[in-house]
């Protein structure tokens, strides 16, 4: 993100913090990764260089490195930390990966720690839309010579694309309601039963929802919120050498704008002989201090 | 809603194809740069930082797709839109051009910096590009560039300068350009902008 000014980055660790905690209490261990991974062509993104004859990347996304190096049955991760995308600039992000169950109730799951994470930086006011590659994949089932076509319409929501193809009215008819769908009710059973678990106002169905992965399965969802012109983050559904997965990333410049991080109990100023040794026992009790001079 | 218009050349049609379209906005004034009607704002800025401010807020804008994709922003284009037409074309001196895989170390003039660099990179010719503003064509005149890379409407001010179109990089052409989370917050008010733009523009495209 370019060069952080102090403040910014204080306010930075004070999200990663609100962050951690909050994954840890669903119970996600922290993936601590090193700077630099030799190059692999399954890695997305991070900047390459090379030495010693060796190809390697500078912090590529941190998904495809967990695909690469790990191999779990099942486990609940998350991680914080920046990522390269070819130049110098890094984007803070925090994600978590839940792999191994059931894909319903890991997604459930996943948006109800994405919920209370964001809910953890004070951000109340957000929305985040569900898509289903699947009903697309169903939608264009005999028609796959265009599903490329339709794939940008919707990546640049210009249904003029699809309007060009030679399909008949009723299909066009058909595109344009999944097109233009958004709302609480679906017909689509995996959806409506996220929707029924997770159980909160600020979830909505979005057929149009695109991420721009490569990796994903089926369920999609972006979050954003209305104060800010870019989403928040997003995730979805993937398979984990084969094993379902569930996760999302979250854009920590993005959450700087909105987040108000407030430290949990008042701080106690001390001063004087003494005030060190008092100091250290408050501390060690979990109680934020200031010895002043 | 709010809206931004590029100043320029794009500026005439964007008005007219939204009153066209039933939002009958006033040009802002000379040096005003913010204006309103009927409850909606609209914002005049440069056309190559219309993407811009609709990528990080801005509700809807219009641009052309030389911009779009010099920018590279991460914006819903819904409709391409009937004016604006042109073309991004390399052009050459005429007494020394040359073909393109002969292009190695050339210097190339242009305000598209990003379409220039991938353009050369993916026929695999190494060249420097010189950032310019505005009066491109100037460049090879004076022995600061080798070739430019610039928009051509009717070959006029390429002929001018004693430059001729080599290769067209790209097909240019206005676009409606939507703000991702507008898309979704104001689902309603966008979506009826879009029809009633459609309407005015025929089939769509």
């Amino acid at each position: 993100m370019g060069k952080l000014v102090l403040a910014d980055s204080i306010q930075l660790s004070k999200v990663g913090k609100a962050l951690r905690r909050t994954f840890e209490l669903w119970g996600y261990g922290e993936v601590v990764l090193p700077t630099i991974e030799p190059y692999e062509e399954t890695l997305r993104g991070g900047t390459k260089f090379a030495y010693n004859n060796q190809f390697y990347l500078i912090k590529p996304d941190v998904t495809s490195r967990l695909l690469r190096n790990y191999d779990i049955d099942f486990g609940k991760l998350y991680y914080i930390g920046e990522v390269l995308d070819g130049g110098v600039d890094g984007r803070w992000q925090a994600g978590v990966e839940f792999i191994g169950g059931e894909t319903t109730f890991m997604t459930a799951e996943v948006l109800s720690v994405l919920m209370t994470a964001l809910e953890s930086l004070g951000i109340e006011e957000f929305y985040i839309d569900l898509g289903s590659l699947e009903v697309w994949r169903r939608a264009t089932e005999g028609i796959e010579d265009f599903r490329e076509t339709i794939c940008r319409a919707l990546e640049r929501r210009n249904f003029g694309l699809i309007e060009k193809l030679p399909l008949d009215e009723e299909k066009k008819e058909e595109m344009w309601r999944l097109f233009n769908f958004r709302g609480r009710e679906t017909d689509y059973g995996k959806l409506a039963r996220i929707l029924e678990l997770v159980d909160d106002e600020r979830i909505f169905v979005d057929l149009g929802t695109v991420r721009p992965l490569p990796y994903y399965r089926d369920v999609i969802f972006e979050v954003y919120s209305p104060k800010l012109g870019k989403p928040i983050g997003g995730g979805g559904e993937y398979s984990f050498r084969g094993r379902p997965a569930v996760g999302f990333a979250l854009d920590l410049r993005a959450l700087l704008g909105l987040a108000k991080v407030r430290e949990k109990g008042s701080r106690r100023f001390l001063r004087g002989i003494g005030s060190f040794r008092e100091a250290r026992k408050l501390v060690s009790m979990g109680v934020p201090v200031e010895v002043e001079r | 809603m709010r809206f931004v218009l590029p100043k320029g050349r794009l500026l005439r049609g964007s008005l007219e194809i939204l009153r066209k379209a039933g939002y009958n906005i006033d040009k802002p004034g000379e040096r005003k740069l913010i204006g309103r009607f009927n409850g909606n704002e609209v914002l005049l800025a440069r056309a190559f930082d219309v993407p811009v401010y609709v990528e990080h807020g801005v509700d809807v804008g219009i641009a052309g797709s030389d911009v779009l994709e010099e920018r590279g922003s991460d914006v819903f284009v819904p409709l391409e839109l009937p004016f604006g037409k042109c073309r991004l074309s390399l052009a050459m001196p005429a007494e020394s051009v040359v073909p393109l895989e002969d292009m190695d170390g050339y210097r190339i003039a242009t305000k598209y910096e990003r379409i220039a660099r991938s353009y050369f990179s993916k026929l695999g010719v190494e060249v420097e590009i010189i950032k310019l503003s505005g009066s491109v064509e100037l460049a090879p005149k004076v022995g600061v560039a080798d070739a430019i890379v610039d928009i051509v409407e009717t070959g006029e001010t390429l002929r001018a300068n004693g430059l001729v179109e080599v290769e067209k990089i790209m097909d240019v052409s206005a676009q409606l350009l939507v703000n991702r989370i507008s898309q979704k917050t104001k689902f309603d008010e966008i979506n009826t902008l879009i029809l009633a733009i459609k309407e005015v523009v025929g089939d769509g495209t």
